[in-house]
């Protein structure tokens, strides 16, 4: 489904993607994890379309198509989506409007006919109930007043919603407590199937006690320097990340 | 010539038409403003007097169609048809009639020329205990084969307890330049209520200058929303005054422009009295080579205590050709007072622009979507649905977009 070939990409002149390989297939969980500043959220937002990063080289394909070659909005109607780290507030837009202008706007692209109001509302109300969300929320302007906790509910909200192929998870466990955790990731968890994919971008192995990952990635400067199973987020959970980058520095030579 | 020059030949060839002489006297006097004066800083009117104007003739025939398509067809209609009222509703505990004015006041050189020669206009006066409950529609429309100069004086008067609503729309039908000077005097009585709603969605054709006084006595509130979409040069001025205790005055503004159009809005809120409340909020989005001024004074007089006056002046400068001067005044001789007032320029937020594309929505899209979240606000104080679905009409196609929502 994915597939990243010596991707790299930086901010003007500070490369910090410095060749990422990655392959995910339907019906997978990866896990992407690394010390602060080793280029997670880069990643996500590269892959997502973010025009702040330089893409300098290499190739994202997905379904054979290089999403370089697209806009961000074409990418979310391929089936891509990110759930942002820092969700952006929005005022004047409520939650409904917004998720209505999205889903329209997707059908429209994909030459789907328009779903009524009446559809679109009992679908809203159906993925609310699965993320325990208070009632109110869809007449509340976009994350606007949110806590933490309900900004991040909102991203895989929208997620459930939009039904990509694949969803990048930024750092959604930063600022949950530990039973909002639980139902994000019991709604990431349900949201899973055999034709989608999911990509987890987290510091800690917290999160990866709910979602499972099939494969384990470590990212490091700019590069993914080891990968694994489940075991490996244990492993470095227990032992720190330094174990895993000190042989990646001298290898690359920092 | 000029506009100057057309005004005296008029009144040369025509001496009766004027209807006071102090104030046409005056009007010579002073003449037109220029950049010298403080209230016209940012807001030139050379070019516009410039131009030659016939004075309310060359008229051209408007028909029932359109009247029709520039209405928004209300039970409740008053029709002007090049200056001269078409037709009017009969409203119980309402009576409409035409232009008089017996005491022609004037505060400026605009309001003087007005004063003096203006022979067109409303007269509206509810009477007490009223509520009148469908809104009045007042309808300007002029065509002319040439550029034409027009005045309209006005007068609404609420008595005691008594509640109108009112669009006022002005609409040049022709290609020609059409410049209107208007002025209207409000008075509310004792807990009299207004929402005055002015419309001004005109092309390159139409140049207005408007004053409204809203005159309040006490527990009356007044609502003034202004919508504008367009238009080569326009110039408001609402000025409220407080005369007794818990009154209230609003004003709303969204203007959105483009090309070469310019918009002035200058408001002045004359707090006299204790214990009453001003709110201002004006939202303005700039595109093309638009140009916009804000001036907002708030008075608040050493008797007027207990005062709580808000006032915010937001803009959106979407083009790198586009600007805005914005100036909030406050004068406060009271020391038990409560005033905010806030004025913001920007453009629109990037990350909310890339994250609303990552879920799948166009950059245009996504551009119209917050242009239309920021200026949604103001325009949330109309009460009148069919004015408000107009005006979102109105502001998809000035933003050349079509909202799913």
């Amino acid at each position: 489904m994915l597939k990243i070939n010596d991707l790299k990409a930086g901010i003007e002149d500070v490369e910090i993607l410095k060749g990422i390989n990655l392959s995910v297939n339907k019906g997978e969980v990866h896990a992407i994890m690394g010390p602060n500043g080793s280029g997670k959220s880069t990643l996500s937002a590269v892959i997502a379309g973010n025009e702040t990063y330089e893409v300098n080289s290499g190739s994202i394909l997905f379904d054979g198509e290089d999403l370089l070659d697209l806009d961000p909005d074409q990418r979310a109607h391929k089936g891509v989506f990110l759930s942002f780290q820092y969700p952006v507030e929005i005022p004047g837009i409520s939650v409904s409007n917004f998720i209505k202008a999205a889903i329209t706007e997707k059908r429209k692209v994909l030459g789907l006919g328009p779903i009524s109001a009446k559809e679109l509302l009992s679908s809203m109300k159906e993925k609310m109930e699965l993320l325990s969300m208070k009632k109110g929320y869809l007449s509340r302007n976009m994350n606007e007043g949110f806590s933490g906790g309900e900004k991040k509910r909102n991203e895989i909200f929208q997620m459930a919603m939009l039904e990509p192929k694949l969803a990048i998870l930024d750092e959604t466990d930063s600022g949950l407590d530990i039973d909002a955790l639980r139902i994000v990731a019991n709604g990431v968890n349900k949201l899973k199937s055999k034709e989608n994919a999911t990509i987890i971008i987290t510091h800690y192995q917290r999160l990866l006690d709910y979602i499972v990952p099939d494969f384990v990635h470590v990212l490091h400067n700019g590069r993914i320097i080891k990968s694994g199973g489940k075991e490996l987020a244990h492993e470095l959970e227990e032992k720190g990340y330094d174990w895993v980058t000190k042989e990646a520095d001298e290898k690359w030579g920092y | 010539m000029g506009l100057l020059e057309n005004i005296q030949k008029n009144i040369a060839d025509n001496p009766i038409l004027i209807n006071s002489e102090a104030a046409f006297s005056k009007f010579l006097e002073l003449g037109f403003p220029d950049i010298k004066n403080e209230e016209w800083k940012y807001t030139s009117l050379k070019k516009v007097i410039s131009y030659e104007y016939e004075i309310e003739k060359n008229t051209e025939e408007i028909s029932e169609k359109e009247i029709k398509s520039n209405s928004l067809n209300f039970h409740n209609a008053i029709i002007f048809l090049n200056g001269k009222i078409y037709s009017k509703p009969k409203i119980k505990g309402v009576t409409i009639s035409n232009f008089e004015d017996q005491n022609p006041s004037f505060d400026n050189a605009i309001t003087a020329l007005n004063a003096s020669i203006a022979s067109n206009g409303y007269s509206i006066s509810v009477d007490s205990n009223t509520v009148v409950s469908e809104p009045i529609e007042i309808l300007f429309l002029t065509k002319n084969s040439s550029n034409n100069f027009i005045q309209y004086r006005n007068n609404i008067n609420v008595e005691e307890n008594s509640e109108v609503k009112i669009v006022e729309h002005i609409k040049n039908l022709s290609e020609k330049i059409c410049f209107t000077n208007s002025v209207t005097l409000v008075k509310l009585k004792k807990y009299a209520k207004i929402e005055h709603n002015k419309l001004q969605d005109n092309n390159d054709n139409q140049i207005s200058i408007d004053h409204t006084y809203v005159d309040q006595d006490k527990n009356s509130i007044s609502t003034i929303n202004t919508l504008i979409f367009g238009g080569l040069f326009t110039r408001n001025n609402l000025n409220f005054t407080q005369n007794g205790e818990r009154g209230e005055s609003n004003m709303n503004g969204i203007v959105i422009l483009d090309n070469k159009e310019f918009a002035d809005n200058h408001t002045f809120m004359d707090h006299k009295m204790p214990n009453c409340e001003s709110n201002e909020l004006y939202k303005g989005i700039y595109l093309g080579r638009a140009k916009g001024v804000f001036n907002g004074k708030i008075m608040v007089q050493p008797d007027a205590q207990k005062i709580n006056a808000f006032q915010a002046n937001n803009n959106l400068l979407l083009s790198d050709n586009s600007s805005i001067n914005s100036k909030p005044q406050l004068e406060i001789y009271a020391d038990d007072v409560k005033c905010s007032h806030g004025c913001t320029i920007g453009q629109l937020d990037e990350n909310a622009l890339f994250y609303m594309n990552t879920r799948g929505i166009s950059k245009e899209d996504a551009k119209a979507i917050l242009t239309f979240a920021f200026a949604s606000e103001a325009l949330d104080k109309i009460t009148i649905k069919e004015l408000s679905s107009l005006a979102r009409d109105l502001m998809s196609k000035k933003l050349n977009v079509n909202l799913s929502f």
